[in-house]
């Protein structure tokens, strides 16, 4: 099992690196093609970098559920360790249902999604739909593993933003 | 809007409520907004969870906001390309000679690392590195290194270009072209500001000052640091001269970063570039994740004309540009000490923009005062970004360094004050630069 998430772990890097780097080419693209004869202004640029830019927030959204990257606020006094304890299971139970709230209606938002076509490229909707409960279904996944675990990791890393 | 189930309060109280109670059992402020707009989805019978999922699509499928993570990555290729390290060589030669010389520096290299990257939590973090164990060497305060390098990085999303500026251009449809203009002359001011309190407390404390440099030391210093600061120029020209968007430039701004710490000082290698790659990749999909879930929830305050309600009773007030000017950065300061910005954008400024609006108060300086108010907000606690990560990089609990950042967050404020009042110190840039983006 934990050679099965850390193999998830690093395909979702690579994806998340990959991403990133595809997201830099149709821009570039679509600014250079202003500028020079010889590559043509394609239309589909801007939409294939959104759609790249879609993925890249769920997949890097999964990576925060893995490391907690994903910000909260403590503004409680500090409690004792057993009430802690009992917040932590609270809140790691609210995200798992948030999680299976993505993955139910995600499908049928995939489904909703199965015979539309994007407006330039004229590719399949789906493609897109289909992080929400791919994604979803990772999440309680990861926070699954988190409960199982010890509660060494109980501090998130709250260091998630990029303002 | 007669046949909703909930009427305006009792969905405000439900969605705020639930909000707020979710928030403090340290549920992930992303997942905290998208769970407490659930049992409204449910229950209300014209809506459906659908809505959580077409509101994120449609916030995430945004041209706009792929600058976030183009911003995010230009600053971890200067950290580890040696750009900064350039940066604070030329800082050090013009202002090292000044009392508290490394704060100085603090500071002025934070008003560089501004013009070149958008992102404040990326100036802290590394510039917490560079400073924060320097300056307690050097006999320096602990507390007043965490504080000065913690309101000092503030400053990147005052100065142009700016994560913040260009959400707010996406959210509220702004020119992003004149709020980086206005911008500018705010984010120096309150970088003076700084100074001066540096200034004050190196008199006071008697902190160590550099020897002054000479000529031909800060000449060398700059020519070294003269490509590095060409970036801002590029993206504010560019973007002025018409020749590429905000989002455009920001891919600019990867490619000319990129292209400097690989082949002009030669700093990167493929290794630190994948490093940074995963790592902006993961730091702003968190934040534009917390971006889908708050478009729902604002979508939803909107559903049920909630800001209308609130405002109409400030309307009754009668207040004029400068009154609904404190009032706004009064929200917005208020709500920075428990939400990230981007959200506080998305929920409290569309909220508030009819308001400013209905006073005649400019878009641009709306903007601005909105702004500078979300970026004080990352250093007030509980929740600031600034402060939590140079406290982090110090190993100290974020109260050991509240008092001396509150102490220079008074000259700020001061700032900020005067931005209300006078509005021209925001507006009198765009107007000289291009008159055509104030509309």
């Amino acid at each position: 099992m934990k050679k099965i998430l850390s193999l998830l772990d690093r395909l979702l890097h690579f994806l998340l690196g990959a991403t990133l780097l595809l997201l830099i080419v149709p821009v570039s693209l679509q600014i250079f093609s202003r500028f020079t004869a010889f590559i043509p202004r394609y239309m589909w640029t801007e939409e294939m970098s959104r759609f790249f830019f879609i993925w890249l927030v769920m997949l890097g959204a999964t990576l925060g559920v893995r490391e907690r990257l994903h910000f909260d606020v403590d503004f409680l006094p500090k409690l004792s360790a057993r009430a802690t304890h009992i917040l932590l299971r609270l809140s790691q139970t609210a995200m798992l249902i948030f999680s299976g709230v993505i993955v139910y209606w995600g499908i049928a938002f995939t489904k909703f999604g199965w015979n539309q076509t994007s407006e330039l490229a004229d590719m399949p909707m789906w493609w897109i739909f289909i992080a929400w409960p791919l994604c979803g279904f990772l999440w309680i996944v990861f926070i699954v593993d988190h409960m199982l675990s010890s509660s060494d990791a109980s501090e998130s890393a709250n260091q998630g933003s990029v303002i | 809007m007669t046949s909703s189930l909930l009427t305006p309060s009792m969905a405000a109280l439900v969605l705020f409520g639930g909000f707020f109670l979710l928030l403090a059992i340290r549920i992930p402020v992303a997942f905290s907004l998208g769970l407490a707009c659930l049992p409204v989805l449910l229950f209300e019978p014209r809506l459906s969870p659908m809505v959580l999922f077409n509101e994120m699509f449609k916030s995430y499928n945004s041209f706009i906001l792929l600058a976030v993570p183009f911003f995010l990555l230009t600053a971890n290729l200067m950290n580890s390309g040696g750009i900064t390290e350039r940066l604070m060589r030329l800082s050090r030669a013009l202002v090292g000679h000044f009392p508290g010389g490394l704060a100085q520096i603090n500071v002025i290299l934070s008003v560089f690392f501004a013009g070149i990257s958008g992102s404040s939590t990326a100036d802290a973090a590394s510039q917490g590195k560079l400073f924060i164990e320097a300056q307690v060497k050097e006999g320096y305060d602990l507390s007043f290194s965490i504080a000065i390098t913690a309101v000092s990085a503030v400053l990147a999303v005052i100065i142009p270009p700016s994560i913040l500026m260009v959400v707010w251009g996406g959210v509220i449809s702004t020119s992003i072209g004149a709020m980086y203009l206005a911008g500018i002359v705010p984010g120096l001011l309150i970088g003076l500001a700084q100074m001066a309190t540096v200034h004050a407390y190196a008199k006071k404390r008697n902190y160590p000052v550099y020897p002054r440099s000479n000529f031909t030391e800060i000449y060398k210093a700059a020519l070294m640091s003269i490509p590095a600061m060409l970036t801002p120029v590029i993206i504010v020209g560019g973007i002025l001269l018409g020749l590429f968007t905000a989002t455009e430039s920001a891919a600019v701004a990867v490619l000319y970063a990129a292209v400097l710490s690989m082949l002009f000082y030669r700093e990167m290698n493929w290794k630190t570039f994948i490093a940074a790659l995963i790592d902006t990749g993961k730091l702003s999909a968190v934040a534009l994740f917390c971006v889908g879930t708050a478009s729902v929830f604002g979508w939803l305050l909107a559903y049920y004309q909630i800001p209308k309600a609130l405002l109409s009773n400030v309307q009754t007030w009668g207040l004029g540009v400068i009154g609904v000017g404190l009032l706004i950065a009064v929200a917005f300061l208020i709500v920075g000490c428990f939400l990230d910005a981007i959200p506080a954008i998305i929920i409290v400024g569309t909220t508030l923009q009819p308001l400013a609006e209905s006073v005649g108060m400019h878009p641009v300086h709306f903007a601005i005062v909105g702004i500078v108010s979300l970026a004080f907000g990352l250093i007030t606690p509980p929740y600031g970004m600034c402060l939590m990560i140079s406290c982090a990089v110090a190993k100290v609990p974020l109260s050991f360094a509240i008092k001396d950042t509150m102490i220079m967050l008074i000259p700020m404020l001061v700032v900020l004050l005067a931005i209300i009042l006078f509005p021209d110190i925001v507006l009198f840039l765009p107007r000289l630069v291009s008159p055509e983006m104030l509309k």
